[in-house]
């Protein structure tokens, strides 16, 4: 199946020679058909960049972007086919909700038909008439997210979905762009700092530190690539000697900490029964999004992009 | 096209300070006339007797088209269109905006939509002009000329408004121009409103100027828009040229061909700097 979003060596520099800053190097990434794909990095990572020249805000100053299979530089037609949400969502703020809708439903050369379903989805029916310049971060947050799907787009970009949301609004959020990719079979591409959102809404992620792509991988292969073995033996000073020569062990309470792999794992078992230890259990500890992450953005350079 | 052009006019049509730019002129009309009309009324005098020359009463019911292309109607217009065009920067908009739509097209709908509006409010006030200066002088049955058809009417505001036309197209392309290039409101205001001036100034003082900068202000007179502007102007409404008197003893006299290329060449040239430096620039 045709990739939705193919970045290749995408990069962005400011400036020109020793003065450059280089903004984005070398990004290289594909999404694919009603996959939901997020983009981490710490602040000034070069995120919000990278998702500018998806949405042809921003001149690329090298590689490629292809969306549906065709470049932007041919054609900006596929974006038509995008729905997205920057900066917590910009309107005019002397028109009301609805207003800045059909604004856009015009510029898009769409109907108004959906306006009020999208007005109601996104909780905003009874505000839609309301000047945006009297909404809060929250309402503007929604009104963005109605603006994105207004074009039925197949691609939704969305730039921190849940922030100024409450924790009910950042529920419904997840339920709703998980119910795009699920049940519309939309494809969405969406940066967030909430780690544990996104652990629970995406299918994939690519961590990008310093303009840099360090990391991309299923959340699972993430989770467990970093997560070694919590290992219960008796007697642990026993079991610790087995495989400290092997392994990057540590005493963690009344269990090791192995830092092995699956396929270590056979192996780990048999050292274990070897030196004598008695076996109770050996699992693997589950670090959370946010350890893999701060682990990786803390560590210098790129370590696999 | 017409897509950008219907939500560009939703979105002005709602905006407080481009709609005060706009009907600003009817709106002043009105006011100043009314007052004006009451004033003359007041006084109690007798009809005149003697009727103005055709040409002078129609020259004057249509005197609002020098508005327009005065020093003030055209800072008026710059205001009104830089707010059109930087706007989008202060509310961050073009983000909402430009992913939907080829930039060309969003630019051509901001000159489309802002020059059709103010036409609009223009043409209102021109009608408005019109009649409330013809209406005192029916109160009092002042004498008329002959000849006032709607045909030899219509033809004065004809030509009032091609007159018109120059001014307020170079004026807002400089406007857009100076928004898209700052893309600040005030900036965009400020540039304009300086560069306008200036080129009024040079236009007056050039003659003067000459003298301690001989050739090089004679040629920049007839480079820049300023003397064309008002050779346009003469042309297409007293049938004559303007003829410039230098102190070296030249003269600048330029045909309306001539005139008009040079103001359709700077308008040109700088609507085109406007579609080639948006269509180039980052939006943050």
């Amino acid at each position: 199946m045709e990739p939705v979003l193919e970045l290749a060596d995408l990069s962005k520099s400011y400036g020109h020679g020793e003065r450059a800053v280089h903004a984005v190097r070398h990004v290289s990434l594909t999404v694919g058909p009603a996959e939901v794909y997020g983009f981490l990095g710490p602040n000034g990572a070069g995120k919000s960049t990278t998702i500018r020249m998806l949405l042809g805000l921003i001149r690329p100053s090298g590689g490629e972007l292809r969306l549906f299979g065709q470049t932007l530089a041919d054609s900006p037609s596929p974006l038509r086919r995008v729905g997205s949400l920057v900066d917590g969502g910009n309107f005019y703020p002397f028109l009301s909700g609805r207003r800045n809708l059909e604004v856009l439903a015009r510029t898009m050369g769409r109907g108004r038909e959906r306006i009020d379903d999208l007005l109601a989805q996104v909780g905003l029916a009874k505000d839609g008439g309301r000047k945006v310049k009297g909404y809060s971060t929250g309402m503007r947050q929604r009104l963005g997210v109605a603006a994105a799907l207004l074009g039925d787009p197949d691609l939704i970009i969305l730039d921190e979905p849940a922030n100024g949301l409450d924790a009910a609004g950042i529920q419904e959020m997840r339920v709703l762009i998980r119910s795009l990719a699920e049940e519309h079979g939309k494809t969405v591409f969406l940066s967030s700092h909430l780690l544990h959102e996104v652990q629970q809404l995406c299918d994939r992620v690519a961590i990008i530190s310093q303009g840099t792509m360090i990391h991309e991988a299923r959340i699972a292969d993430l989770l467990r690539h970093d997560s070694g073995y919590r290992v219960e033996a008796s007697p642990i000073t026993v079991a610790e000697a087995a495989l400290a020569a092997r392994w990057p062990t540590r005493i963690d309470g009344e269990a090791l900490l192995v830092d092995a792999t699956r396929e270590d794992v056979p192996d780990l078992v048999r050292r274990l029964v070897g030196a004598g230890a008695d076996v109770h259990s050996v699992a693997p500890t589950q670090r959370n999004l946010e350890e893999v992450f701060l682990s990786m953005t803390q560590s210098e350079g790129p370590a696999n992009a | 096209m017409l897509d950008a052009i219907s939500a560009e006019t939703l979105k002005l049509r709602r905006h407080r300070a481009t709609w005060f730019l706009v009907w600003i002129f009817p709106i002043g009309a009105l006011i100043l006339y009314s007052i004006a009309i009451m004033v003359q009324l007041g006084r109690g005098l007798p009809p005149s007797p003697v009727a103005p020359e055709l040409e002078t009463w129609l020259e004057s019911a249509a005197n609002f088209w020098g508005l327009p292309r005065s020093g003030f109607g055209r800072i008026i217009v710059t205001a009104y269109v830089a707010i059109v065009f930087a706007g989008e920067y202060a509310w961050n908009t073009w983000k909402l905006i430009v992913p939907h739509r080829a930039r060309p097209s969003l630019i051509a709908a901001k000159f489309a939509v802002s020059l059709l509006l103010l036409y609009a409010a223009f043409f209102a006030a021109a009608l408005l002009v019109n009649f409330l200066g013809w209406f005192p002088e029916a109160v009092k049955g002042d004498a008329m000329p002959e000849g006032i058809t709607p045909g030899a009417l219509g033809m004065a505001h004809l030509k009032g408004l091609a007159a018109s036309l120059p001014a307020v197209l170079l004026s807002a392309a400089i406007a857009a121009l100076a928004a898209i290039l700052t893309r600040t409101t005030a900036a965009a205001i400020v540039i304009g409103i300086i560069v306008i001036t200036l080129e009024q100034l040079f236009t007056t003082f050039a003659p003067v100027l000459s003298l301690y900068l001989p050739g090089v202000v004679d040629g920049l007179f007839t480079m820049l828009p300023g003397y064309h502007l008002g050779n346009l102007t003469s042309w297409i409404l007293d049938g004559s040229g303007r003829v410039v008197p230098f102190p070296d003893g030249t003269t600048v006299a330029w045909g309306w061909e001539g005139s008009l290329a040079m103001v359709a060449a700077w308008i040109a040239g700088l609507m085109a700097l406007s579609f080639w430096r948006f269509g180039r620039q980052d939006i943050n």
